[in-house]
């Protein structure tokens, strides 16, 4: 089943196109990772998808209803996690998913319940009755995940979840999305952590200048690059190092040097190891470390975007 | 319904969970009232200041002013006329009697003429004064209409009025002036209280923008109709548990007579709930953050406050002032309260409610109109 279809999207702020023609389809039981460095289009995508912005273009779908004629059907089945903190300061942290679970219509005992059980999930059962003033950076994320989770949603979307915090919080909100999952949830997961995406994402799409460029499993994706490979060359000393004989390799397509690591890129079916080792034994170079790279989602990125994620 | 319900609740608990925004509301206008306490305070009797100038100098101009000295409750001090205007703005007179030359000469003619009061302080202070001048002045001009023009007989008469007993008969009433002063005062605090916590309320609107709760709001079922909807509610019922504790303590705790049933008081004060919502809600459309929005707040309350006369009678101002003053919401309020403090009825200040419904529905649609050109939510994401 579809939790989510969207069909030749596009949103023009007048004549710029922040999202153009995007057509993507998320299955229940998905962790989708959605990527794109800022400006790319994401958060305004994302902002459709949750009701906050309408579309110029196209259809979206959540849960095969259009949500344009049933945005309140489509609003109660899905979870937002913002990528700032929403949360208010004045209410404890009960009431404050108490306040926005209530939003979604639930009341007494229920309430109650799903409040309880939303403080459990993200590990703040006993900060209940605490002000978020008190609360660490990572406490507060991990409260509002749970203002987004009490109402048990089909659809959740987390838009930057680990954003400045510690890799404890992180690594508990990481497994706490994992457990989501399990549990049924369908979640929309966008972050600059690359590892992050590729640890927990079970498809990615890449959305770059409004469009998406790449869309598939994480293997599907790295297949797309496996036509180069990275070697990474330490070394004690970069003095004598002469990048222009070392492009002349054959196969050798870019090289970088960061600190004391010589990055080639080079086409994958050149065996050219051996010719790149021998150059730097006749500089007088002395190699430390020698390391080939397997192409990573930061990899496929840089491939396909011509940026890093984090630029 | 449900849902405006929820956010009005949560509204009402965030907004008093904060003890300083809980003081702002209710203690300051209770402050208020001590404070006119203080300034209209002290006994019942209060002591009418009068100065006088007398360009006459005659007996009878210094006979007259010899009468009102001996009226009791009044301190009569001889000032000079390039004094009067500074002495009476400053509060330290609360009028002034001029007598003009010719003063005499005109009784003695028939046609009393040159005697002028001043005052800031209107009919409540000139009335007392005038009601017993214009006896005395009448009781002169008889003897000279009795004289036929003769001056001996008309001295004569004059001198025997001077000498003759006659018999008085004293009866004592309420000067409601100057609890009328006290309410007015009041009521004047409360209202820019009631502005500043409008102003409060209206003012989370761009904060939960900033704290970007907002946003979080608007992706749950609710959408920004209903938000800003359970702000103006919320906004109103706190205004009017300001009104009624205001109220309360006036009546009950400080014993301040309102000179009007409260019943009228409440009504007009809520007439004032409205407009003070609407203008806050349209000064925060078009604030751009909440910090712009309290300074933008800041800068129409307190001089309009102080142009419409909310803390001094606006009369001490200059004329334009005091017309610039009609354009503004509290001088309506103000204007109300004093015609029905002087016994008019409420269907007879028709025209003063009229204005102020007026004035908040060009509030409420400005703040309509400008909400819905910019609520757009990518403007705070």
């Amino acid at each position: 089943m579809k939790v989510l279809e969207m069909k030749h999207l596009t949103r023009k702020f007048g004549d710029f196109i922040a999202v153009d023609n995007v057509t993507l389809a998320i299955d229940e039981g998905e962790i989708f990772g959605f990527l794109g460095t800022n400006g790319a289009g994401k958060s305004t995508t994302i902002n459709m998808i949750a009701g906050l912005l309408h579309h110029t273009k196209g259809e979206i779908r959540i849960l095969g209803k259009d949500v344009t004629k049933n945005k309140k059907f489509a609003k109660s089945h899905i979870g937002m996690v913002p990528q700032d903190i929403a949360i208010y300061e004045d209410l404890t942290a009960y009431e404050n998913i108490q306040f926005f679970a209530g939003l979604y219509g639930l009341r007494g005992q229920k309430l109650k319940e799903q409040v309880e059980e939303a403080l459990k999930f993200v590990g703040l059962s006993d900060k209940a009755k605490s002000f978020p003033k008190t609360f660490s950076g990572g406490m507060k994320r991990r409260l509002n995940i749970a203002c987004a989770i009490a109402h048990r949603p089909k659809l959740i979307i987390m838009d930057e979840p680990t954003v400045g915090i510690d890799p404890q919080s992180r690594n508990y909100i990481l497994s706490s999305v994992r457990k989501l999952n399990e549990m049924g949830c369908t979640i929309i997961y966008t972050s600059h952590y690359m590892e992050e995406v590729e640890e927990i994402c079970s498809r990615i799409a890449i959305i770059d200048h409004g469009k998406i460029i790449a869309e598939g499993t994480k293997e599907q994706l790295k297949a797309i690059i496996t036509n180069t490979k990275d070697i990474w060359i330490g070394i004690n000393s970069t003095d004598t190092l002469d990048l222009s004989q070392l492009k002349l390799i054959n196969g050798v397509k870019e090289v970088k040097v960061e600190e004391d690591v010589i990055k080639i890129n080079s086409s994958a079916d050149v065996n050219n190891l051996n010719t790149i080792i021998q150059y730097f034994i006749a500089a007088g170079i002395e190699i430390r470390t020698v390391e080939e790279q397997a192409p990573n989602l930061d990899t496929v990125f840089l491939t396909l975007t011509g940026r890093n994620l984090r630029d | 319904m449900k849902d405006v319900i929820w956010l009005i609740k949560n509204l009402f608990k965030v907004t008093f969970k904060d003890k300083k925004k809980l003081f702002f509301t209710v203690g300051l206008p209770i402050i208020g009232i001590l404070v006119s306490i203080l300034i209209y305070g002290g006994s019942n009797t209060s002591t009418l200041h009068v100065g006088i100038v007398n360009h006459d100098h005659s007996m009878i101009s210094s006979n007259t002013v010899k009468f009102i000295k001996g009226l009791d409750h009044v301190q009569v001090k001889e000032i000079k006329a390039a004094d009067v205007e500074d002495k009476v703005s400053s509060g330290q007179l609360d009028c002034v009697v001029t007598f003009d030359k010719g003063y005499t000469q005109s009784i003695q003619n028939g046609h009393p003429d040159h005697v002028n009061i001043v005052s800031i302080k209107g009919a409540t202070v000139t009335g007392f004064v005038k009601s017993y001048l214009n006896q005395y002045i009448d009781n002169i001009n008889d003897l000279s209409l009795a004289g036929k023009g003769d001056q001996e007989t008309f001295h004569r008469l004059y001198t025997d009025y001077q000498q003759a007993p006659f018999k008085m008969t004293t009866g004592t009433l309420n000067d409601t002036s100057k609890n009328n002063d006290m309410t007015y005062q009041a009521i004047g605090f409360l209202l820019m209280f009631m502005l500043i916590a409008a102003g409060n309320l209206s003012s989370m609107i761009t904060q939960e923008k900033e704290g970007r709760t907002y946003f979080r709001l608007l992706s749950t079922p609710i959408d920004s109709k209903k938000y800003v909807l359970s702000n103006i509610i919320t906004n109103l019922l706190i205004m009017i548990g300001q009104i009624i504790v205001t109220l309360i303590f006036m009546t009950k705790v400080f014993h301040i007579q309102l000179s009007m049933p409260v019943w009228e008081m409440f009504v007009t004060l809520i007439l004032f709930a409205l407009v003070a919502v609407g203008l806050s809600l349209a000064v925060i459309a078009f604030a751009t953050s909440s910090a712009a929005g309290n300074a933008m707040l800041n800068l129409i309350v307190t001089p309009s406050c102080l142009l419409s006369g909310c803390f001094f009678p606006s009369g001490i101002m200059p004329e334009t002032v005091q017309k610039i003053a009609h354009f503004l919401p509290q001088t309506w309020l103000l204007d109300t309260i004093d015609k029905l403090q002087q016994g008019q009825h409420f269907s007879q200040v028709y025209l003063n409610i009229f204005i102020l419904l007026a004035f908040a529905c060009a509030f409420f649609l400005i703040a309509v109109y400008k909400f819905g050109r910019n609520n757009n939510v990518n403007n705070f994401i």
